[in-house]
């Protein structure tokens, strides 16, 4: 009903309005005469007689023309507004001043907006919103056309009378989907376990969680396509927690069947502690070598904040070996932090487990994040580095040593 | 794109609307580039003609352009017509549409309108600082300033945050008042810039000399000066306030430093139960100290020496006078390494106490532990700002109880000395926050050039003194 009047509302304040009054057209017309056309005789009516001396506030005549209509339009509607609606009526205006504002908004988001604490927060949301609407509607504009085109092979193929024969049916990606489980069950018994610590959700907020459960969907999935899967374990997982409800969300009924361990004991109950190594980038240690006897344990964690040490806390709290990833001694780093997704984590653990190379395992670390490997260790890069130098005399050197400095200390100087 | 010079006919405006590249944003850029080039309205309303004309309704968006333009030149006739225009096509405005208006309107002779415009923004939200401004400043221009006063405490009920150009626009207009009532409201301003530790800069501590000067029969009688270390006044003579805390302060922050600093969200992610019990027992037997060194900070000063040089001069330079020294640092200084020489800790350790945290371990958290259990008397030692541990505590009454006890203990290196031995610059004696004592009043400046950080105080004050 509430939607019914909005819309009514909508329509009477678009442009149609003051021009069907203008010309006193039918009301039940309007909603089919188009501004347009209507606009389009007014043009050349006015092109007729170009010597007319221009009135200025001509436009304050034509916008209060349609007023009178409108007042008796408003006695009609009730004059109070319950918070919601008045809410509404905010975002209203918002969209009409040109900020970024979604088109559509449920009430429920309606209630998540006047639930934020704060204009800037309020802001953010909307802008946030207006960036998800966005997306969705490009992307089912690609997805129609993408259909289009595929209608129209379909019509040129069926034009030419060409039938495809072929002697295997293609069932290609159930068939992969098989093996993918095969080998993910098998890793269940014979792998080798990865926990992901799913204790940080007082850490984090809805947004942040969102964003962990989706980074650990990715991982979960790029898992199973490997040649030999990790098996993973959940760790901590509390059900009805609100990890669990956006599981349920993201994985729907493939939640049930996922070839995964899911508990809510904590690492320490199940492994033994001095297999244990917990992964962060706060960590003091460097991991040098990947280690198949361990257990690796990732923090299922998004801090967009960057809450230093409450991972290493953790580790400290439980006496953990800890490890960092060997970010410095591999890359030279230039912007971000260090703390990666935790898909990058897994294509990185996975690349190390299959080949033990870590410059194609940190080949998954973003690249705006360093511009260059180191791909030896720092002694010899120096050596290397000393080399292209004096071959290049000096062109760029002082870059490359601006760079160097700035990531290593002072021992390695380059000379 | 160019706004033209005279308002343009209909198909004028066509012309140029079909040579844009994108017609459908023309109105809108070119508004802009009128506001931006502050062109006469005629011109705007010209093109708001064109606009009525072929479309029968003009966009919201597009009034608050005109709005503007209409703002920015004072055209108060032309407000009022675009806000009864609005105000009947639209069931509510948003902020940026009422500022605009209330900004217009209180400029003029209108300006009462702008306080009904601010009641009616009440109904919808918060009404933001900016027009409660121009709704002060209009009523103080006017002499209103018992309605200027509502609005104000009106506005910091709201927890709105007043600028300093309101604050001033207070003392500018009340010069030469008899008003009691106005004139405990002026103090009760600078009261407020003491409780929150505000420092008015230049021009505004002009106004309020100017004010407490005109004051009829006041006697008030203002002067620039610079206080010298001693915390004296050189024109009164009058002693400054010391930043000493009270003893319910006191108890007060260390409580919270321990609570929110030192354990915070989890103990573990700065120290770890078993190392901070260890600590306090540690402390609790050698108390008190007088100086509180962060080790590995000092050690630092000066990056040509040993880092155990460094540490080793600072704590030959503070132990005069058989003060008590704690020094904090790290477990890695006790291994002989190039940096630590075994020999001259040993040395060291005779002359002070000592606390080795793990290494991982943040040693800040303790040093203000330490020099707060140690009593009002005890000073620390370190370069770091402690901005991340003021951040730490939740509210602003305790982050100013911090930064004023900072101030009072924080002995921190002589910039001048950074060549050859160390030197440390005393910590202030006194407290640098607007002060009375009834017949005379001291309060801190800023030049409006001198950049300011949060643990930067001033060095200027003005000091005003009643004579009988």
């Amino acid at each position: 009903m509430q939607s019914a009047n909005m819309l009514l509302r909508k329509v009477v304040r678009s442009s149609v309005l003051p021009f069907a009054a203008q010309h006193r057209m039918q009301k039940d017309l309007f909603p089919l005469s188009r501004t347009l056309s209507l606009s389009h005789c007014l043009k050349q009516d006015k092109s007729c007689e170009p010597s007319e001396k221009l009135d200025l506030d001509e436009w304050k005549k034509v916008m209060k023309s349609g007023m009178q209509e409108e007042v008796s339009e408003k006695v009609s509607e009730p004059e109070e507004l319950s918070s919601l609606a008045a809410a509404r009526e905010t975002l209203e205006m918002w969209r009409l001043a040109g900020r970024a504002v979604p088109d559509h908004i449920t009430e429920e988001q309606l209630k998540t907006f006047m639930e934020c604490p704060s204009k800037s927060a309020k802001k953010k949301y909307l802008k946030y919103l207006h960036l998800k609407e966005l997306h969705k509607k490009n992307d089912k504009r690609k997805m129609d056309e993408k259909r289009e085109r595929r209608l129209q092979a379909q019509d040129q193929a069926s034009k030419t009378g060409e039938t495809k024969k072929n002697s295997l049916v293609c069932l290609w990606s159930s068939t992969m989907d098989k093996a993918y489980n095969w080998r993910a069950a098998q890793s269940m018994i014979f792998g080798q376990p990865l926990v992901f610590d799913m204790s940080y959700e007082k850490e984090m907020s809805v947004r942040e969680v969102t964003n962990t459960v989706s980074q650990i969907v990715l991982s979960e999935s790029c898992n199973r396509k490997s040649v030999d899967p990790f098996h993973i374990h959940f760790c901590n997982f509390k059900d009805g927690s609100l990890y669990h409800r956006e599981f349920v969300k993201q994985y729907r009924e493939a939640w049930g069947k996922l070839l995964i361990t899911v508990t809510d004991q904590c690492y320490t109950e199940i492994f033994p502690k001095d297999k244990l190594i917990y992964l962060t980038a706060d960590s003091p240690k460097v991991m040098k070598t990947f280690d198949h006897d361990k257990i690796y344990i990732v923090g299922s964690m998004v801090d967009k904040s960057i809450k230093t040490g409450v991972s290493l806390a953790r580790a400290k709290r439980l006496g953990l070996e800890t490890a960092a990833l060997p970010l410095e001694k591999y890359l030279l780093w230039t912007t971000g932090a260090k703390n990666l997704t935790l898909d990058q984590m897994m294509h990185i653990l996975l690349t190390l487990k299959d080949t033990a190379d870590w410059k194609k395992a940190l080949e998954f670390v973003p690249k705006r994040k360093y511009c260059g490997f180191v791909d030896k260790p720092v002694k010899e890069l120096k050596k290397t580095l000393d080399l292209i130098n004096t071959l290049k005399h000096g062109k760029g050197r002082e870059e490359v040593q601006k760079q160097f400095a700035k990531s290593y200390p002072k021992k390695y100087k380059l000379k | 794109v160019q706004p033209p010079e005279k308002p343009l006919q209909a198909e004028e405006w066509n012309k140029l609307r079909e040579a844009f590249r994108t017609p459908e944003i023309f109105e809108e850029v070119m508004l802009n580039s009128m506001i931006r080039c502050n062109s006469p309205i005629d011109v705007a309303k010209s093109l708001l003609t064109h606009v009525a004309k072929r479309n029968g309704d003009i966009a919201y968006h597009l009034l608050v352009k005109y709005l503007t333009l209409c703002v920015q030149q004072g055209q108060v006739s032309e407000i009022r017509d675009v806000y009864d225009i609005m105000k009947v096509r639209f069931k509510i405005l948003e902020s940026g549409a009422y500022n605009l208006l209330i900004k217009g309107l209180s400029n003029s002779d209108q300006w009462r309108m702008a306080l009904t415009l601010l009641e009616e923004v009440k109904k919808i939200m918060v009404p933001p600082r900016t027009c409660y401004e121009s709704c002060i400043k209009a009523a103080s221009r006017h002499q209103e300033m018992k309605l200027a006063f509502e609005l104000y405490d009106e506005m910091l009920a709201n927890d709105v945050v007043p600028t300093l150009d309101v604050l001033q626009s207070f003392f500018d207009f009340s010069r030469g008042t008899k008003d009691a009532e106005l004139q405990k409201e002026l103090f009760g301003i600078l009261l407020y810039l003491r409780e929150n530790q505000i420092y008015p800069h230049r021009t505004f501590m002009r106004s309020i000399k100017l004010w407490f000067e005109s004051i009829p029969g006041g006697n008030w009688r203002g002067r620039l000066i610079n206080i010298k270390e001693s915390g004296q006044c050189p024109v009164c003579n009058h002693q400054l306030e010391d930043s000493n805390l009270t003893e319910e302060e006191y108890s007060n922050l260390s409580e919270r430093i321990i609570r929110d600093v030192i354990h915070g969200s989890d103990t573990f992610r700065k120290t770890s139960p078993q190392e901070f019990e260890a600590f306090q027992t540690f402390v609790e037997n050698r108390l008190p100290f007088d100086i509180v060194i962060d080790g590995l900070n000092v050690s630092h000063m000066k990056t040509r020496k040993m880092q155990c040089e460094n540490l080793f001069e600072a704590v030959n330079c503070l132990a005069k006078e058989n003060a008590r020294l704690l020094v904090l640092g790290r477990k890695h200084m006790l291994m002989n390494s190039s940096n630590w020489k075994r020999e001259i800790m040993k040395e060291m350790q005779n002359k002070a106490d000592f606390f080795f945290a793990e290494n991982i371990s943040e040693d800040d958290a303790f040093l203000l532990y330490a020099t707060l259990r140690s009593g009002k008397h005890c000073k620390f030692v370190t370069r770091d700002f402690l901005r991340d541990h003021k951040a730490c505590l939740p509210d602003s009454l305790t982050r100013h109880l911090f930064r004023k006890w900072q101030r009072g203990h924080q002995i921190a290196f002589s910039p001048a000395a950074e060549g050859r031995t160390i030197k440390f610059l005393p910590a202030l004696r006194y407290d640098c926050v607007v002060q009375t004592t009834g017949d005379t009043w001291h309060i801190p400046y800023k030049d409006v050039f001198e950049e300011k950080y949060s643990y930067q105080v001033p060095r200027k004050w003005l000091c005003i003194q009643q004579k009988r």
